[in-house]
């Protein structure tokens, strides 16, 4: 077997989604039978604000390949202002990631409404077709249990 | 400079009016030249402080090991406990002032400005000049731009940026502005040029502006990082350093979880583990960056983490990056202020958003 691994790599993803907005975001692109990669795997979370840094560093270094942190636009928090809160302190686990060196494309951020079934495919789609080429992350990544 | 006598009578001072319980200072170590922190309780003790080149250490750490004792004691004290602060001890008491975590009324604060000047690095001294052993030093002490050292049979006067710590040369303002005394005056007047601090030896950042020009791809960074991490022997000793990790329980470290004689087996299986202790790279990578981010906004770059560390981990690049990040991007300085509220408790509507999709 010489196949090319990165034809055959699937990238994992996992998304923290705010149970308010993103996480029904992507219900409804399921219930609009929207067609997206299957490789995000959704942890549905009460805001983007209450996404701690440690889930990030935690998803990385399991062996995610990509993680995704998604909540309410801006003025839509259900707690008023935790997507405010988590977009200066994930800015900063952004810039620490990048600082150590890895890929920028690795750690994403988005705002998707519980209207936005579209879009939300469409972050994963972008997400996917960022992370096929940088292969496997395997730098944060400690032992597998 | 500051006359160590002036500091000693002002000491004293304090303890025989009672004004304070106790005064956290430095005195002569026991090896040679180099100070070491100190609590003084008695007046008589006074005469033991010292105020050279070689007090590096930021006694906000020992402000907070006192809180930790006093913590177990019922009620506030009842008389403030006196601390000799330096620019940067200022700051971070400033911030631990800020997190509530102690009270202004709760410590006299006896500002030490270092004027012009800075401390001296040891690591900076091997080879700064011909024939100098540390282990030979007497004594060191400021004179103007210059530290000089004695040794029993020789004495030099060595321009002070030469060996002077790196967060030094950055420092902007190396003179306390919270205090209760001040001791010395504001530094570099002539430079000041109607600005509110003083501008540094050299730029701010200068070590990290050096770092990120020689490591300016994610590779290059990640070569650099990844061999640093791997060299980390999880000794902890910038953790325990740092007056800022006062977390009763470290989220980084399962042997200060907490266990009382009601505590569970359940209990204590069901403790959630972020990071294991073991030095292996993943383990480490977590480790300093949940450190750096549980600093970002609170580190003052005192730098004694970077100093401590028995192998040399550049950990200050870390730190200063978290703090360039936030001045930059989110105009925060860390132990500005004691009212304003901290970086991540609170939120500008024009933050950064161009990254969020
Ligand atoms: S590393 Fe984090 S959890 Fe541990 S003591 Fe410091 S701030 Fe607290
Ligand atoms: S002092 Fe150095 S070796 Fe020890 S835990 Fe910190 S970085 Fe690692």
């Amino acid at each position: 077997m010489s196949e090319d691994p990165k034809t055959t790599y699937e990238p994992r993803i996992i998304a923290f989604l705010c149970k308010w907005c993103s996480s029904a975001g992507s219900d409804l692109a399921g219930v609009s039978r929207i067609q997206y990669p299957a490789n995000a795997t959704p942890i549905t979370v009460p805001c983007s604000g209450s996404v701690s840094p440690q889930y990030i560093l935690t998803a990385f270094r399991k062996g995610a390949d990509g993680v995704l942190v998604s909540g309410c636009h801006l003025g839509d928090c259900h707690y008023l202002e935790g997507n405010y809160l988590a977009r200066r302190k994930l800015f900063l686990v952004k810039e620490l990631l990048e600082f150590i060196g890895l890929e920028p494309e690795r750690f994403r951020m988005s705002w998707v409404s519980a209207a936005e079934g579209a879009k939300f495919a469409q972050v994963i789609t972008d997400f996917v077709a960022d992370l096929r080429p940088l292969g496997p992350q395997d730098k944060l990544q400690g032992q597998r249990p | 400079m500051i006359d160590p006598e002036e500091l000693r009578t002002r000491a004293r001072d304090l303890l025989e009016g009672g004004q304070v319980r106790a005064v956290i200072g430095y005195r002569r170590g026991t090896r040679g030249w180099a100070a070491e922190p100190v609590v003084i309780t008695r007046s008589e003790e006074a005469q033991d402080l010292v105020w050279d080149p070689s007090c590096v250490h930021n006694l906000a750490l020992y402000l907070v090991q006192d809180r930790r004792r006093r913590g177990v004691l019922r009620g506030p004290p009842d008389r403030p406990i006196g601390i000799l602060a330096k620019g940067c001890d200022a700051r971070a008491i400033v911030v631990l002032m800020q997190e509530n975590y102690v009270q202004r009324d709760e410590v006299y604060i006896i500002g030490l400005s270092c004027e012009s000047s800075g401390m001296l690095d040891e690591r900076k001294l091997a080879g700064a000049a011909e024939g100098i052993d540390p282990q030979d030093l007497e004594a060191v002490d400021f004179e103007g731009d210059a530290f000089v050292l004695s040794s029993r049979h020789q004495q030099w006067r060595l321009p002070a940026a030469g060996v002077m710590a790196e967060r030094c040369l950055e420092c902007r303002n190396p003179c306390p502005k919270v205090h209760d005394t001040l001791l010395g005056k504001e530094p570099r007047e002539q430079e000041r040029r109607g600005q509110a601090l003083t501008p540094a030896m050299s730029d701010p950042f200068a070590e990290l502006q050096r770092f990120e020009q020689t490591a300016d791809s994610v590779e290059a960074r990640w070569d650099f990082w990844s061999r640093q991490f791997d060299r980390c022997i999880r000794c902890f000793a910038c953790r325990s350093v740092c007056p800022m990790c006062y977390c009763e329980e470290c989220m980084v470290d399962s042997i200060s979880f907490v266990v009382t004689p009601d505590t569970t087996a359940q209990e204590k299986a069901n403790r959630l583990r972020w990071i294991e202790r073991s030095a292996s790279r993943s383990d480490n990578i977590g480790y300093h960056l949940t450190r750096a981010l549980h600093l970002a906004g609170r580190c003052i770059d005192c730098g004694e983490c970077e100093r401590v560390c028995p192998v040399r981990i550049p950990l200050r690049l870390l730190n200063t990056k978290m703090e360039r990040e936030s001045r930059e991007r989110f105009g925060y300085e860390p132990g500005a202020s004691v009212e304003v509220a901290a970086l991540l408790s609170s939120f500008r509507d024009d933050d950064p958003n161009d990254f969020i999709r």
